[in-house]
Parts: C-alpha cells; sequence; structure tokens
C-alpha cells in the first residue's frame, strides 16, 4: 500500500449508472463548471458526511446554501478573521463537498488584525450576558416558525376576507408566508454561527496548549475536561430514562413490552387511569424535548421523536428493562462533576508555574463557552431545524391538495426556489377557477418521478473522502474544528485510497475510550438498524447521536466521518461506549460479520477474523444479517 | 525544584565499604551514580534488592597496590557487606556485582552499559574477584573514549561497585515517568521483556512497550516486542544462562496488567518523591536463594538524560511548548485572539 499524495480529479468523477442529469437538480454554483476548473481541480474538497450522509435532496439544500451565507459571513465580513476566507460548496454525484479558502498574504492578514480582535474580544468579553440574549433571539425564531401554518387553499375565499377588506386573498397569503418560512431559516442559520466559530475557537486554542504540553493527550481528554455536565442536549435523552421509571412506579411497564407500534402501546395505556397519567407526562414533555432526529439535522428524512414515536418508544422500553433489573437510570452528575475535575488537576499538576495560569484561564474560558457548543445542538439542529421541514412538509401537502404532486415528500425533489414557481403554478391553477385542466398536474408528476429515479441512483454511489489537491498542510480553523479535518485526516485518506481492503488494521480518531470486541454491523441508513443485534459493533459512515435504541445495545461504534466534537464523538462518551471516528472507508473495508476489535484509546479497529471470503467483484456481501 | 539534588544530612570521610541507603547525591565521587540512585530508591521507600556500596576508596587502594591484588583490608570490608546480605537469607546467596562509576548514571550523560556487569557472584572469593574484574574493566579503551567525548575527563574515573543481591527475574525492563522522546509528562513508559534486565538495557532484544496515561491510569499504548532470548539464573543460582524463548512465549506480553499497574504506581511514587523526569530499571522476580512470590523490585533511577527538557534549559519545557509558549500574563481571549489571527500550529 503506496500512500497518495491526491485525491481524485473534481472533474473527472464518473456519473454512477442511471445517474445521467444530475446537475440538473441542483443550481448551477453547486456545480463543478468549466469556467473555473483551473483552480478548482487543485484544490482540496473534502466529502461534508458528517452531515450530509446521503444525497442532499434539492429542497434540504436550504441548509448548507444557508449555513454558507452566515458562517462564511461571520468569518469574512463581521469578525475578518485575519486567516480565512469562506468555505465553498460544491455538489458531485448529489453528495456535498465543502473546500477552505485561507488568507495567506501577511498584508491583508494585518489588516484584518485590530479588526478581528476589536470585535471578537467584545463577543468573549460579554459571553453570559450575549448568551442570554442568544437563547431569547433562537427561542424567538423558534415560537414563530411555530406559529407558521399551511392548509389548502379554500373552494372559495372565506366570507371574513370579504366582512374585513382584506384585499389580498388566501393565495397571496400562501406565497407570503412561504417566503416568511425561508426567511425563518435563514435568520435561524445565522444564530448557529453567532457564537460557534468563536466558541470553536475558543476550544481549538485550549486543544493546542495541551498538545503542545502532552503530545499524546487525545482530544477526548480534552474534551471530556471542558464538557458541560448539566447541559441541555442530554435532557431529550434524561426524559426518556425518566418516563421509564415512571412507568414502573406506576406499574403500566407491561404496556411496552414485545415489538408493539408507538400506536398501540398508548392505546393499551389509554385503557387505565394509570397509563392516562403517564400519557399525559408524555404531553408534558413532548414540546420541546422530542423535537430531536435521529441524524444530524440536515435532512428533512431525519424525523423528531415528536413525528416517529418509535426511536423514543424502543428506548424507553429498554430504559424499562434496566430499571426492572434495579439499575438507576439517572445520569451520576456528581460522579462526571468529580471525574472532569480529576482529569483537568492531573494535566494541571503535570504543568510548569509558568504554564499551569495559562491552562487555568483556558480551561476556566474554554467552560464558560462549551455550554454553547453543546446545546446550540438543541435549540438549532433538533428544535429548530426539525420544526422547520415538518412545516415544508405541511407546505407538501398544500401542493398535493392542490393537485400539483402526489405526496407530501415530493416537494423535497425540489429546490426551494423551484417551490416559489410551483406555488404560483398553484396560485394560477386557483385563480382560473374549479374544474379548469392545467399542465401542471403532469408536468411537475413527471418531473417529480424522475429525480425519484436519480436519486435513488446516487444513493447507491459511495462518495470519496475527498477530492483534488490538499494544501501543505490544512490550517483553517473552522474546517479544523468544525468539519474535523486536519492533516492526520488527509493523511489516512490517502492512506485509505491506496488500500485494498487487505490491511487488517483502520486506524480513526479516538472518540471515546475503551476497547471492545464484536461482530461488525454495517448500518448505512436509520432503516438498516433493525437488523442489529444486540453486542454487535456499529459500524456506519457517521454516528448519529440519537440513535439512542442503538446505543444502549451496542458493544461499541466506528464511523467514516465524524471529528472529535461531532455530536457522535460527544453522545458516545455520554453512553460509555468506545468509539473511533473518521476512519474514512470503515463502512467501505468491513463488512457485516467480521469480528472487530475497536480501541476507542488508540484510534484503532483491528479485523480479528473476517467473516467469509471476500467477494471476487469487489462488492461487499452482506454475511450473517 | 527537585529532589534527586537533596543533600545528605552531613558530610564525613568515605569508607571502603557504605550501606548504599547512606549514598547520597554530593558522594557521587566517591560511590558512583548507580549507588546514589539506589540510594534515593531506599529513601523513597521503594522496593530495592539489599546491597552494599564499595567505594572509589576501596578503587584506589587496589590502584595503589598496583592494580593486581585486592588488599586485605578491602576484602576484610566486602566479606563483612556479604555476611551482612547472607544473613538477611540465612544463605550464601548469589549476587550481582556493577560498576558504579562517578561519571556514569550523572545528570548530564548515561554510560548505561558501558561498565561491565557480573551476575551470579555466590561467596567471597567470587565476590571480590568479580569486582576486581570490574575494577580492571574501568581500563577498558572503549569506555575510556565515551567518557573523554562525553567530558573530557578521560582516564581518571573512579569506579565504585554495588553488590546487591540477585533477583532472579522473569521479566524486567526499564521505565521512563515521562516519554524519553517527546517530553510528555502524562505518559509513563515501560518496556518489558523475559528475565534479567540485561537483554533490554544492552539492546539486545525488541521489549514490549507500554504507555500508561497516568492521570486516568489507562494504557494508552502498547506494542509487542521480539523477545527472542533471555537471561536467567542458572538452577545452581550462581551462573546466568542464555535461554531461546519459545515463539508461543514470545508472542505474550511479558507482564500482565497487574504488574503495569503497579509499575506505574511505582513511577507516581517515585516522582512524587524525587520530582519529575526519572529513568528507572526495575524487575519482576524473587531474591535468588529466597522463597518468596515473585514481587516487583526497583533497581535503579536517574533523571532522563535524553529529555529535550534539558536541551532548552528551564524544566517543564518541551520544544512544542517552548514554541508554543504564550507571553507569561495572557489572557484567555488574548491567547484566543492571537490564536486565530495567524495560521497557528495545524492539528495535530
Amino acid at each position: 500500500m503506496k500512500p497518495r499524495r491526491e485525491f481524485g480529479n473534481p472533474y473527472e468523477v464518473e456519473t454512477p449508472p442511471g445517474a445521467d442529469g444530475w446537475e440538473t437538480m441542483y443550481p448551477s454554483h453547486m456545480i463543478f463548471g468549466q469556467e473555473l476548473r483551473n483552480r478548482d481541480e487543485g484544490k482540496l474538497w473534502f466529502f461534508d458526511q458528517m452531515h450530509n450522509p446521503e444525497p442532499v435532496y434539492p429542497f434540504d439544500l436550504i441548509m448548507p446554501e444557508s449555513w454558507l451565507v452566515s458562517l462564511n459571513q461571520y468569518t469574512t465580513r463581521v469578525w475578518n478573521l485575519p486567516t480565512a476566507l469562506g468555505i465553498e460548496q460544491r455538489i458531485v454525484n448529489g453528495y456535498l463537498y465543502l473546500s477552505p479558502n485561507v488568507i495567506d498574504d501577511p498584508e491583508q492578514m494585518a489588516v484584518n488584525q485590530p479588526i478581528f480582535q476589536e470585535r471578537a474580544r467584545y463577543y468573549f468579553e460579554n459571553w453570559d450576558r450575549i448568551y442570554d440574549r442568544w437563547v431569547q433571539k433562537a427561542t424567538d425564531c423558534i415560537g414563530r416558525l411555530k406559529e407558521m401554518h399551511f392548509e389548502p387553499l379554500p373552494e372559495r375565499e372565506p366570507l371574513e376576507t370579504v366582512l374585513s377588506a382584506a384585499g389580498t386573498t388566501s393565495s397571496f397569503q400562501l406565497l407570503t408566508a412561504y417566503s416568511r418560512l425561508l426567511e425563518n431559516m435563514h435568520e435561524m442559520a445565522y444564530y448557529h454561527f453567532e457564537l460557534l466559530n468563536l466558541a470553536y475557537g475558543a476550544y481549538l486554542t485550549m486543544l493546542e496548549f495541551c498538545k503542545a504540553q502532552f503530545p499524546a493527550i487525545t482530544d477526548d481528554l480534552v474534551a471530556r475536561m471542558v464538557a458541560g455536565i448539566d447541559v441541555i442536549l442530554y435532557r431529550p435523552d434524561a426524559e426518556l430514562r425518566r418516563l421509564a421509571q415512571r412507568a414502573v412506579e406506576l406499574g403500566v411497564a407491561d404496556a411496552f413490552g414485545g415489538d408493539q407500534s408507538p400506536d398501540a402501546v398508548l392505546e393499551s395505556l389509554s385503557a387505565s387511569a394509570a397509563g392516562k397519567e403517564w400519557i399525559e407526562d408524555l404531553e408534558q414533555v413532548k414540546d420541546p424535548w422530542f423535537y430531536y432526529s435521529t441524524g444530524a439535522g440536515y435532512c428533512h428524512a431525519n424525523r423528531p421523536w415528536i413525528e416517529d414515536m418509535r426511536p423514543p418508544f424502543a428506548a424507553i422500553s429498554d430504559y424499562i428493562a434496566r430499571v426492572q433489573r434495579g439499575e438507576d437510570l439517572r445520569r451520576p452528575l456528581e460522579h462526571l462533576q468529580a471525574e472532569r475535575e480529576r482529569i483537568a488537576n492531573g494535566y494541571r499538576a503535570l504543568l510548569s508555574d509558568e504554564d499551569a495560569p495559562v491552562f487555568d484561564s483556558l480551561i476556566s474560558l474554554s467552560r464558560q463557552v462549551f455550554p454553547f457548543v453543546e446545546n446550540h445542538n438543541f435549540y438549532v439542529e433538533h428544535w429548530h431545524h426539525t420544526m422547520f421541514f415538518g412545516k415544508v412538509r405541511e407546505l407538501g401537502a398544500v401542493l398535493v391538495a392542490g393537485g400539483l404532486l402526489e405526496r407530501d415528500d415530493d416537494i423535497f425533489f425540489l429546490h426551494r426556489y423551484e417551490v416559489y414557481s410551483l406555488l404560483y403554478e398553484l396560485q394560477i391553477n386557483w385563480s382560473l377557477g374549479p374544474g379548469v385542466p392545467t399542465r401542471g398536474e403532469t408536468t411537475w408528476r413527471r418531473e417529480i418521478d424522475r429525480r425519484r429515479r436519480l436519486y435513488d441512483a446516487l444513493a447507491a454511489w459511495s462518495p470519496p473522502p475527498a477530492l483534488g489537491v490538499p494544501p501543505e498542510r490544512v490550517t483553517e480553523p473552522i474546517t479544523v474544528t468544525l468539519f474535523g479535518i486536519n492533516n492526520e485526516t488527509v493523511q489516512r485518506w490517502l492512506a485509505a485510497e491506496g488500500a485494498d481492503g487487505s490491511d487488517d488494521r483502520l486506524e480513526g480518531l479516538a472518540a471515546s475510550p475503551g476497547v471492545a470486541e464484536g461482530r461488525a454491523r454495517v448500518v448505512r441508513s436509520v432503516e438498516e438498524l433493525d437488523a442489529l443485534v444486540d453486542g454487535e459493533i456499529l459500524v456506519c459512515p457517521l454516528t448519529a447521536p440519537s440513535w439512542s435504541i442503538v446505543f444502549a445495545r451496542i458493544a461499541g461504534a466506528v464511523s467514516d466521518g465524524g471529528g472529535i466534537m461531532s455530536h457522535a464523538a460527544i453522545v458516545s462518551r455520554e453512553y460509555g461506549l468506545p468509539a473511533v471516528v473518521a476512519t474514512g472507508a470503515g463502512t467501505k473495508l468491513l463488512r457485516t460479520g467480521d469480528l472487530i476489535r475497536v480501541d476507542g484509546d488508540a484510534g484503532t479497529v483491528d479485523i480479528v477474523e473476517r467473516a467469509g471470503p471476500r467477494p471476487a467483484g469487489g462488492t461487499p456481501v452482506e454475511v450473517g444479517a | 525544584m527537585s529532589q534527586l539534588h537533596v543533600a545528605a544530612p552531613a558530610s564525613k570521610a568515605v569508607p571502603l565499604v557504605q550501606a548504599t541507603v547512606d549514598c547520597y547525591p554530593e558522594q557521587v565521587a566517591e560511590v558512583g551514580g548507580k549507588a546514589v540512585g539506589l540510594g534515593r530508591l531506599l529513601r523513597a521507600g521503594q522496593p530495592v534488592p539489599a546491597s552494599f556500596t564499595v567505594t572509589a576508596a576501596a578503587y584506589r587502594q587496589f590502584v595503589a597496590g598496583g592494580a593486581d591484588e585486592v588488599p586485605a583490608a578491602v576484602i576484610e570490608a566486602i566479606a563483612e557487606g556479604y555476611a551482612e546480605l547472607c544473613e538477611r537469607r540465612r544463605a550464601t546467596i548469589p549476587v550481582a556485582v556493577r560498576s558504579s562509576a562517578s561519571v556514569e548514571d550523572s545528570d548530564e550523560a548515561s554510560c548505561a552499559g558501558q561498565f561491565k556487569t557480573f551476575l551470579g557472584a555466590r561467596g567471597v572469593a567470587q565476590v571480590v574477584g568479580e569486582i576486581r574484574a570490574c575494577w580492571l574493566s574501568a581500563f577498558d579503551p572503549h569506555v575510556d573514549a565515551y567518557r573523554a567525548e562525553r567530558s573530557g575527563a578521560a582516564g581518571d574515573a573512579q569506579v565504585a561497585v554495588v553488590v546487591q543481591e540477585l533477583v532472579d527475574a522473569r521479566a524486567a525492563g526499564v521505565m521512563f515517568t515521562q516519554h524519553p522522546r517527546s517530553g510528555d509528562r502524562s505518559l509513563v513508559v515501560i518496556e518489558a521483556s523475559y528475565g534479567l534486565g540485561e537483554a533490554v538495557v544492552g539492546g539486545e532484544v525488541v521489549p514490549d512497550l507500554f504507555e500508561i496515561n497516568k492521570i486516568t491510569r489507562q494504557v494508552v499504548k502498547r506494542s509487542m516486542g521480539q523477545k527472542s532470548h533471555e537471561y536467567r539464573l542458572h538452577t545452581d543460582g550462581d551462573q546466568v544462562e542464555r535461554r531461546e524463548v519459545d515463539a508461543a512465549r514470545a508472542s505474550r506480553w511479558a507482564i500482565d496488567d497487574g504488574h503495569v499497574a503497579a509499575l506505574a504506581e511505582m513511577a507516581a511514587e517515585l516522582e512524587s518523591a524525587l520530582g519529575p523526569g526519572l529513568d528507572t530499571e526495575w524487575a519482576l522476580g524473587s531474591v535468588a536463594g529466597s522463597a518468596d512470590e515473585a514481587s516487583l523490585f526497583a533497581l535503579q533511577v536517574r533523571p532522563i538524560t535524553t529529555d529535550p527538557r534539558a536541551r532548552l534549559g528551564p524544566p517543564g519545557t518541551t520544544a512544542a511548548a517552548a514554541a508554543a509558549r504564550p507571553p507569561a500574563a495572557a489572557s484567555a481571549v488574548d491567547l484566543i485572539l492571537g490564536r486565530l489571527s495567524g495560521p497557528g500550529p495545524a492539528l495535530p
């Protein structure tokens, strides 16, 4: 195996069979174009597996596009970061690739420095006050989103329009409401990054200081020193534990036995007074704590618990079994707190008298800003974004009622500005009056069918972790902290590109300590989780934090992507599971049934025993499913 | 401040033979670095095989007498020391005779392995014979050359000798209380192989390697060595023999996790008694001739000589840390703004 110097050329990526014309689903600025070929093929483009492991649905592109705008504006126009320009995006065969840009002209850096320092200092020095305001702004934004409703256009304009002399009609209000929906999303995207870059900057500085002092310190240990103990990101899971405990106390635990659907469980609960009491308790906490998604939050397919009760009910059922075995499910907050202090004090004691105060100052600021990093994830990705996608689905139902779409989910095959065209067309049709035939009833459905076939063809493709030519060193701070891409990652990917699967070791980032041995279960989507057997090791493109049903049953986790501060890594530590992330090609090189050993301290995955002979065609075969 | 340099309670003329527990750093010219190290270990309450030290005063008498016959007064002092060791075990025990030259084990240079060690001497006559051979090895030209290169003090080494109960080691090796290359103070690094430690110290085998995080006490790295052979005491107890290690045994770890943890604990105790940055030798075994279960022994301790800190000056400074060191009074906000104002070190 010989490590290579560059990745595949982004302009020479083959289109998967059946996916010709996939580019038509996306705006041209997202596609590699010949105008920029000389420049673009010489840059590093890495696959954003952490946030978008699947091909991006055209509507869902609002997520990357809105973060591109808000994140980059904070970098380039608000903070004026001296070293970085904006991160670019391109779509390749449906998958999102990103490329950082740096400022390397010393003069430009010098111009930006005082501007940046004045502005960023203001935020750091007023952090607590600004964070309090942030929570208000985010909650207010979510509140306005919650009040938005999309209903099918009425048969006739209500009498109220006349009596109030409103002047405009339901179809006009539908279009303006849609604009407000998009604005609401863009507004939240700004809040997402208002504090995040600075918070990660604090963490990065802390991390680098620790690594300079203790070259062998793992990212995981630094994270454990600064991580918040009682943060709201853990609240949804805490509610499930509490509800399980309550079901046992009320004597209604039996309702959760077997493989019943949530509806069946609720029906049997509602037959008794105690069961009704439990349901009432559930209703109390559902909003907001069940706005919690089964994914990174950037895809509409990641439905929140409040819309799909199967994941939380499965977790409750598992927790009930643990309560009945006599386990105490409450998180040992005091123990976690003591452990955090023990690690920090242990490292501090090894520092010189000169370095210890620097460490104190950095850890104290990191702990001040870090609750934001953890909590924003609940406010933004879970609470707001899952609710947003729910509203879009309501809008899809409006288009179904108007005869333009077949199913409410079809709306996600359209870019948000195409949806505006569609809504305008709906308005035209509605204006003509009942019974007038229109073209849109067939053209849009045909287009959706075409896109669905393209999407399925793209979903079968395995995107390489990166394309183009890596820079000598990856230094851009947002790429390093937020996306977890650094020199080591790039080297590992280059090595994996040359690998043929004959190696019996994969290397990744040590994300959560411990060692586990077990059979691999390769899972590429939430649907495939059903096949998982207790005690197996989850091997997936991305360890999604809220696959909580799974975390209670697996022995360890391995993911292709993810950084040490990815949601995945944080939650693996929370569950005490050994985890190795950012292996690059775990789902490609490991097969279900392989006996593997995950070393969450060393960041390695060893293949102890292959499940069976490697198929001649090179296509992974599922064994022992 | 490091306690490696704590002064002796009082200075006095050095006798021909001295109890090792009384060997202090400022006597290094007379008792040698090895005896100083053992003295430190003994005073730190570590399990150390019993020993006595034949001082440079004895060596000078030997040289003054023509460097041929060992003077009677010296033999008498050695016999007394050896009798005490035997008395403790109620047996005529085999011992290790190790040179403890004044230039060896100093803070600046480790001449480990440059002087000869004689293992397995038993009875006064053999012990005296081995001590004599040890003195004569000081005239070995390649030792002179090494010394000249390190200190310019060629030819005038004062050879003291430590006579120590021989540990019948089933495994042995070295331990660093910080990483010897990166200078990482959060790690304990252990090298272990089968048999006596000579196979590891002499670089004859590739030892098993363990790195332990001092704070979490987790083994963060382990790599299997190539333990092709070992040195063990002959069943008679007075000879050391080389044995091949069969493949099945070679593929197992030389020590188990319990011993790894116990060694890490020993490292913590040593650092709290003697200060940071120690290079130690250890053995797992029982004292030859005793019926005790195998246990851990500390055989040697000295400051790490390849420590990058030593080259950089002030203690607590690794190369990377020195480069990244912020101005002393910088606040976290200044540090972060400074970090984000320049490209900074890319991770990792």
